[in-house]
């Protein structure tokens, strides 16, 4: 386990950094500006997402930002969880959210890989 | 002069037993006074995280379902309570990351590999810089303002 605990932290570390940086810019433009109507519909159209998102760089980008943040923010509910008096559930409370975390990962994973398929 | 020697088992006690500790308690001003509320947000900024990141696979999955699947979620998106909830994530996010930053240099070490650390002022201007940087050419060229 204690081999492990690098990868662990980089997982929540990254998850803070690359959420905190890349998820802004996807909320930004996709959910407001495509949902308020701002953002020129061709700009956000099939052809061009599709595009980005199957273009290599396009793809490591998109398995970051929606993997990397589950783990920075199931670190920090599960903190959360504990400062509000949880620390005898802690076991299953946090298995619960690093839990979500893995299966969304992979969700997130194979959401882009079924891209390039 | 001589000094006494401290004992390091001064406090060992007599005969083995369980260890006795007071329970865990809240510190005094804990939720809701001095610097918890901040804390305690910066950590609730998780859920905007994993929300955020869940939404985003969402849109992935359905840009691999066709055309018709990525127009319904586009348009999903345009729904009041998605608007409300970004418009929230986007600020809490941005507060979020921008704090990140300022706490940032506290954990770094003295040296970062052969050199000396920079100022923290510098390193927070640093990290500051590359967030907007990121969040203005990234919000032109996913939004078509370039390429």
């Amino acid at each position: 386990m204690l081999k492990l605990e690098p990868v662990i932290w980089g997982l929540f570390s990254g998850g803070m950094m690359i959420g905190g940086i890349l998820l802004p810019v996807y909320i930004l433009v996709v959910a407001l500006g495509g949902g308020f109507g701002v953002v020129d519909g061709q700009a956000l159209g099939y052809d061009r997402v599709f595009a980005l998102a199957t273009n290599p760089i396009g793809s490591l980008v998109l398995v970051a930002a929606a993997a990397l943040p589950l783990w920075g923010g199931a670190h920090h509910l599960r903190h959360l969880w504990i400062d509000f008096g949880g620390l005898k559930s802690d076991g299953l409370v946090g298995g619960l959210f690093y839990g979500a975390a893995l299966v969304g990962s992979v969700y997130a994973v194979l959401a882009v890989l079924r891209l390039h398929g | 002069m001589t000094h006494a020697v401290p004992r390091v088992d001064a406090m060992k006690p007599s005969k083995p037993g369980p260890t006795r500790t007071a329970p865990p308690r809240p510190p005094d001003k804990f939720p809701g006074g001095g610097r918890y509320p901040a804390y305690l947000a910066f950590g609730a900024c998780g859920a905007f995280l994993m929300i955020s990141a869940s939404l985003l696979t969402r849109g992935i999955w359905a840009l691999g379902n066709g055309e018709a699947a990525w127009d319904a979620y586009r348009a999903g998106l345009g729904h009041p309570a998605y608007l409300v909830y970004h418009v929230a994530a986007f600020l809490g996010l941005t507060w979020f990351v921008l704090r990140l930053f300022r706490l940032f240099p506290a954990t770094q070490p003295y040296r970062i590999g052969p050199l000396k650390r920079p100022p923290d002022a510098v390193l927070v201007a640093g990290l500051y810089g590359l967030f907007f940087t990121v969040l203005a050419v990234g919000t032109l060229f996913l939004g078509g303002a370039m390429l």
